[in-house]
């Protein structure tokens, strides 16, 4: 037999539509615009047809609009595939499918695909507020999904509400343990990842301006805490990339130079800490020098940076130790030349002026070394964000010209005055210092952190790092770009609005921290939970963690709480009986011991009098009891179970124990009509 | 053949552990509870997350997953609690002819809690959804066609309860110890004439009867339509309003039905007289009714169609048939 | 007052030997503003009962022989004319009496009948356009005799709905019929029974009646009955709501003969099958006599609890 499709109730719809507004919220900061449209167009064609002004649309309608909606999604993501597209195609189909909205089950669909849609928009926005906000979707999705459960008659959308509300409160503890306990596996095949607008932080070249453009920028780049104590910020030099090859105006790493281990030994005291940094669109990490991790598909270069397989797609979490004293490739590297490399023309006074130092220093590279970062401090050099326009030879405008620069510029400039003068150098690029968050004692490395600053190699040290900025502007390592740059007022020039700039407002910049502070806790703890944590955190509770043990004990967790839940509510210690009835019922389950058993019919005295007949030495015990009963029953009287207890009490003393299992065989005698 | 015994074999477990009763309050033993098909899809669709969460090693997208699948399984005790506690009672079931539609009601009574959702009926038609109140009770009619005269004992009825989300579905088989009383099909035809009322001569009683002519009853008050040559114009004259003669006739014969003055196979006469029980109550006309080994002295009005109809739809039955006796 | 009732009892118990339950019954169905249906053979103590209880409650007393040419105005009264002064005279039935003995209701005709039983019922007659109320209290005992069934107009069961119980009165026991021969003719005792109530008394009874407390529990009790005679498919028809208040009205007047000013489940049970018998009916018995065997599956199976 064919059953008829069930309508869907009006809360269901109602809900559904709430819910679709919520869902698609997120993702409209990343959907093409027309998507908002859409919906407009989808939730008033199912409103006209729940008000019965119009039709359902019929299949060649249909067909029209799904495949529109596929030529749009191409026509503003030029693929159908990829993560973008695909997130963009799925939302259209959770859009048209309201249309289409029939049947209870295309009501479950919808729902279904509401709560993968919500899904997908994790993987664009895993932040706190966005996790927070994505609670309202799936409640008044659940709220759908309940209302397609209920019977029409209601029609009050809240209680329905309230009841999601209160279903998701209680699977949470549930879904805490799963959390937890549940096993982390590495990914299955690889997916296609967000193109969050292109790569954001360093890139793999530079020239002077590009660092000035990220000092405008606060978005976050990464967080580090620390298992001792927080270095002094001076020696936060964080190490991204080197940039070995310059052409005269721009910097840019080798690639076929990186893939080899470089030689290091770890000496003196060692750092510990963990870096938890945002989506870069970049393979390489951050790391102090010299750093080592042992995250999966991560190796140090031969550059000593470190650097993942893949980009980093999504905020990671890794830990790092780190050897500031090590000595890195003391023997030298068939590289070294690389390091010598210099465009065959352009910028001669710099090339003449490092002939010059050449030639004062002689056998000394340490002496020459100084001597140059000496120069910087001297001489008349400012630290600006707004350095004039470079002439024809960078290097030599800046050093002799305009002597206005930003870290890039000394950096830049300092290594091609080492490498002219015969001593092997690179930029390294990367971040320093930070902000510390007093209030969760990390550092919080913005953008505008980003730094360049020189590395130069002598035989029998190694690799040297040095810092030509810091002899222009202390401040700036010491005490960060704001304070460096206090008469400029250049700093976040473009984002008034944004809190870094009144860190000097105490409550606003207290808030601030605390702020952050929540959301790096958020991301280490909740979203930096994969593989490693979880076994480390699982090692620290439970020792040792095969899957079998960790098994057993998510089952055990789950099966306490379910039972716990049951008993909330179930409540089988609230029997439907009121008081006076038990007692009565233990009176009967008294005397039925003894063989007199109560007919279905009998009514409370007619059976206590018929029980005084057959046990007479009791009768009085029996006829208490059932008076009091009745009276209490049926007259207008006062409940008082604990007086029909004690009477109950004084006849089982009365009568003779006997065991209730023995209580058949003397019934048939004494049983009445 | 092995869905048959295997029908049976469901049918004397069942038996066993939720007995017949009228009433029947809905525990745990006699509660069962499954997944639904969307309970499947809502699996599959769990499952499809998981990868997404897996492959995107989103902690979120972890939680969500994790979250529902926490939601589905408290939903078990939802689902369960809602049909738990429910008590149902048969309520009335009014006779019908065969042919129509047997009416059962069935009631459901809350102690404690609201139960919402509730859908009762005998598959494969579709059952029947109300909501309870806590505390409160609502009343269901089931259907069941009527095929043959005698008891129609409806089947074990299925309650069951998707509430709150679907995925589950929590159902019991309860006999309420239904039972109706379905009348023949009443079909019209010609009585034989004067249907036979000799052997009643030798009655005290029907010799007053029969010498009825137009006695004079006594006065009441004229209503339009009254005749006019029955005014009572003396009273009228004394200004007591307008009066009627009021005339009873006591019929010359009682008509009887006899079964076996008609023709035809046994439900055909059968049919007739239940036609003819009908017309002539509904025509105010008494009537006696005789069937082999019953017999029903001439009466009128509910009481007696409800009777006689009632001896037509049990006649010729075994004694299992005629329901049970309390 | 419990005293006055006992003594009601005691006195009318002098009369008729051995039959203290059916006494009880009514005049608890008395106090329950009831009427009251005798099914007995003739020669039972039909007529000393009642005529017992009008002495005893101080009640006037009518007794009218149903026969099948008895008319209603037999019953009812007629006006006469008087010549004397051109008037119209109302001469009252036998109707106008505290007391009415309805003897053998059944020999007469239904017109007959449903003149007696709209006066009982609404407590006032109608003749010929004039209304007159009947006496306060007003109590109507009828008497069936269940087994000559010739020339009888059976009381269908719209009208047997009127009466609040059905008793009969069955053979007294040994001992009593022993006291019976041997002592002197019960009916000459009649004359001598006192009044043990006047009307102000029995009023006030009666209007205590209603105030007897039924509980929850109680009333629950009573529908889970009426319920059973609904939805049970041996019962042919099952108890009206009339029937529900009549149970529960008689259960009442019961405890309070009982001196409670409660009601028990065994107060129910007491009067149910009076107050029910008549009112049910068992396809199994053609004669629509048989609510006792349902009424006993009654008390066996519906739990009070």
């Amino acid at each position: 037999m064919k059953k008829t499709p069930l309508p869907i109730p009006r809360i269901s719809l109602l809900w559904l539509l709430v819910a679709q507004v919520l869902v698609i919220l997120p993702h409209l900061f990343h959907l093409p615009v027309w998507i908002g449209g859409l919906w407009l167009v989808c939730a008033t064609w199912r409103i006209q047809v729940f008000r019965q002004r119009t039709n359902y649309p019929g299949g060649l309608t249909k067909a029209f609009m799904l495949i529109a909606a596929a030529a749009g999604v191409y026509a503003s993501r030029g693929s159908l595939m990829g993560l973008d597209a695909g997130v963009a195609l799925l939302v259209s189909t959770f859009l048209l499918k309201l249309v289409e909205l029939k049947t209870r089950r295309d009501a479950l669909v919808l729902v279904f695909l509401g709560f993968f849609t919500v899904l997908t928009s994790y993987l664009f926005d895993d932040g706190l507020p966005a996790a927070l906000y994505s609670l309202l979707p799936v409640t008044a999705l659940l709220a759908a999904l309940i209302g397609l459960q209920q019977s029409g008659l209601s029609d009050k959308p809240w209680p329905t509400l309230r009841l999601a509300g209160s279903l998701l409160l209680q699977a949470v503890p549930l879904m805490l343990v799963l959390f937890v306990l549940f096993p982390r596996l590495g990914p299955l095949w690889s997916v296609p990842m967000p193109g969050t607008g292109g790569s954001r932080g360093l890139a793999e070249s530079m020239t002077p301006g590009d660092i000035a453009e990220l000092s405008q920028s606060s978005a976050l780049a990464f967080r580090a805490s620390f298992a001792g104590p927080i270095p002094p910020r001076r020696d936060l030099y964080w190490r991204a990339l080197t940039f070995e090859q310059f052409d005269g105006r721009r910097w840019s790493q080798l690639d076929e130079m990186t893939r080899s281990r470089p030689d290091w030994r770890p000496e003196g005291p060692s750092l510990s800490y963990s870096i938890v940094m945002q989506a870069s669109g970049q393979p390489w990490l951050f790391a102090l020098d010299t750093a080592t991790t042992d995250l999966e598909h991560t190796r140090q270069m031969g550059d000593f940076r470190l650097q993942r397989r893949r980009p980093v797609d999504q905020s990671l979490l890794y830990s790092v130790t780190s050897w500031p004293q090590a000595r890195r490739e003391v023997q030298g590297s068939p590289r070294l030349d690389v390091a010598l490399q210099l465009p065959d023309h352009g910028n001669p006074r710099a090339r003449q002026w490092a002939a010059e130092l050449k030639a004062r220093h002689g056998g000394d590279p340490q002496g020459l070394v100084d001597d140059l970062l000496g120069h910087f401090a001297r001489e008349e050099y400012y630290y600006t964000l707004k350095p004039p326009l470079a002439g024809e030879d960078t290097v030599d405008h800046f050093l002799f010209d305009t002597r206005r620069g930003f870290c890039a510029h000394y950096a830049g400039a300092m290594t091609f005055v080492l490498r002219a003068a015969g001593i092997p150098a690179r930029v390294v690029a990367g971040y320093q210092g930070g902000e510390v968050n007093p209030a969760g004692n990390y550092v919080q490395v913005n953008q505008f952190d980003a730094h360049a600053w020189v590395e130069y190699w002598l035989p029998g040290h190694g690799w040297i790092s040095a810092d030509p900025t810091f002899q222009v502007a202390p401040t700036r390592i010491e005490q960060g770009l704001q304070q460096a740059l206090p008469a400029e007022d250049t700093f976040l020039a473009d984002a008034p609005l944004s809190p870094l700039r009144y860190r000097h407002v105490e409550w606003l910049n207290q808030l601030r921290l605390s702020w952050d502070n929540l959301n790096y806790t958020w991301q280490r703890k909740v979203l930096g939970y994969q593989g490693a944590e979880q076994l480390k955190l699982l090692e620290s509770w439970f020792g040792n963690v095969d899957p079998a043990r960790i098994g057993m004990i998510l089952l055990a967790c789950l099966g306490l709480l379910f039972g716990g839940l049951a008993l909330v509510l179930l409540k089988p210690w609230k029997r439907p009986h009121d008081p006076l009835l038990r007692q009565y019922r233990r009176f009967e389950r008294l005397l039925a011991r003894q063989g007199v058993r109560r007919g279905a019919g009998e009514g409370p005295l007619a059976f206590a009098e018929r029980a005084a007949l057959a046990l007479p030495g009791q009768a009085a015990e029996i006829r208490a009891f059932a008076q009091r009963f009745a009276h209490q029953r049926y007259a207008d009287a006062a409940a008082d179970p604990a007086a029909l207890r004690r009477l109950l009490g004084r006849l089982r003393r009365q009568l003779p124990w006997r065991p209730w299992w023995r209580t058949g065989n003397a019934s048939a005698g004494v049983r009445g009509g | 053949m092995s869905s048959r015994l295997f029908a049976s074999r469901r049918e004397r477990w069942l038996a066993k552990r939720i007995p017949p009763a009228r009433q029947v309050r809905l525990d745990q033993r006699r509660i069962f509870i499954l997944p639904t098909r969307e309970g499947l899809l809502f699996g599959v669709a769990l499952l499809v997350m998981l990868l997404a969460a897996i492959n995107y090693q989103n902690s979120l997208a972890y939680g969500l997953t994790f979250l529902l699948l926490s939601l589905g399984l408290i939903t078990i005790l939802h689902t369960w609690r809602n049909l738990a506690g429910l008590q149902l009672a048969a309520g009335e079931a009014p006779p019908v002819f065969a042919g129509e539609q047997a009416c059962f009601r069935v009631r459901l009574q809350s102690s404690g809690r609201a139960h919402s959702g509730i859908a009762l009926g005998w598959p494969p038609a579709a059952l029947q959804r109300l909501d309870v109140a806590a505390d409160g009770s609502g009343e269901v009619e089931l259907f069941l066609p009527a095929g043959q005269r005698g008891w129609l004992r409806a089947p074990r009825l299925r309650v069951e309860s998707r509430f709150p989300l679907g995925l589950l579905v929590a159902w019991s088989w309860v006999d309420l110890d239904l039972a109706a009383l379905v009348y023949p099909r009443p079909v019209s035809g010609e009585l034989p004439p004067a249907g036979g009322v000799g052997e009643d001569d030798d009655e005290p009683g029907s010799a007053a009867q029969r010498s009825g002519v137009d006695d004079f009853q006594g006065l009441r008050p004229w209503q339009s339509g009254d005749s006019r040559r029955r005014l009572h114009w003396k009273a009228w004259s004394r200004g007591q309003g307008l009066l009627v003669k009021d005339f009873t006739e006591l019929h010359s014969h009682d008509l009887w039905l006899d079964f076996d003055s008609l023709g035809g196979d046994r439900e055909a006469r059968l049919s007739l007289l239940c036609h003819w029980v009908v017309h002539l109550t509904a025509h105010g006309q008494p009537f006696g009714l005789r069937l082999p080994g019953v017999s029903r002295p001439p009466a009128l009005g509910g009481a007696q169609r409800d009777l006689c109809l009632r001896d037509l739809a049990l006649f010729g039955l075994p004694a299992a048939a005629q329901g049970r006796q309390p | 007052m419990r005293t006055q009732l006992e003594s009601c009892l005691a006195a009318v118990n002098q009369v008729l030997l051995g039959k203290d339950r059916q006494v009880r019954l009514a005049l608890a169905c008395l106090l329950a503003r009831g009427h009251l249906l005798l099914e007995d053979l003739p020669g039972m103590g039909k007529t000393t009962l009642s005529h017992a209880l009008a002495r005893v409650l101080g009640l006037s007393y009518q007794r009218i022989q149903f026969t099948s040419d008895l008319l209603p105005g037999d019953i009812l009264g007629t006006s006469v004319f008087n010549r004397d002064n051109g008037q119209f005279i109302f001469h009252p039935g036998p109707i106008f009496a505290e007391l009415v003995l309805a003897d053998e209701i059944n020999r007469a005709t239904p017109k007959s009948q449903s003149a007696l039983l709209e006066a009982m019922e609404e407590r006032q007659v109608t003749i010929e356009g004039a209304t007159r109320p009947l006496p306060e209290p007003f109590f109507v005992i009828a008497t069936q005799n269940p087994v000559s069934q010739g020339g009888t107009f059976a009381l269908p069961e719209s009208q047997l709905d009127r009466f609040l119980m059905r008793i009969s009165l069955g053979y007294p026991a040994r001992a009593a019929e022993k006291a019976l021969l041997l002592g002197e003719a019960r009916r000459d005792l009649l004359p001598r029974l006192e009044p043990v109530l006047d009307h102000a008394a029995l009023a006030r009874i009666q209007a205590e009646v209603p105030g007897i407390h039924a509980s929850e529990a109680v009333i629950d009790y009573v529908l889970r009955l009426v319920e059973a005679t609904r939805s049970q498919p041996a019962f042919a028809l099952g108890l009206s709501p009339r029937g529900s208040l009549a149970l529960l009205a008689a259960a009442r007047a019961w405890a309070m003969l009982a001196g409670r000013d409660y009601v028990i489940p065994e107060d129910v049970q007491a009067v149910l099958p009076a107050v029910a018998g008549h009112r049910l009916r068992d396809a199994a018995d053609p004669a629509g006599h048989g609510g006792g065997a349902l009424v006993q599956w009654l008390l066996r199976e519906v739990t009070p609890f």
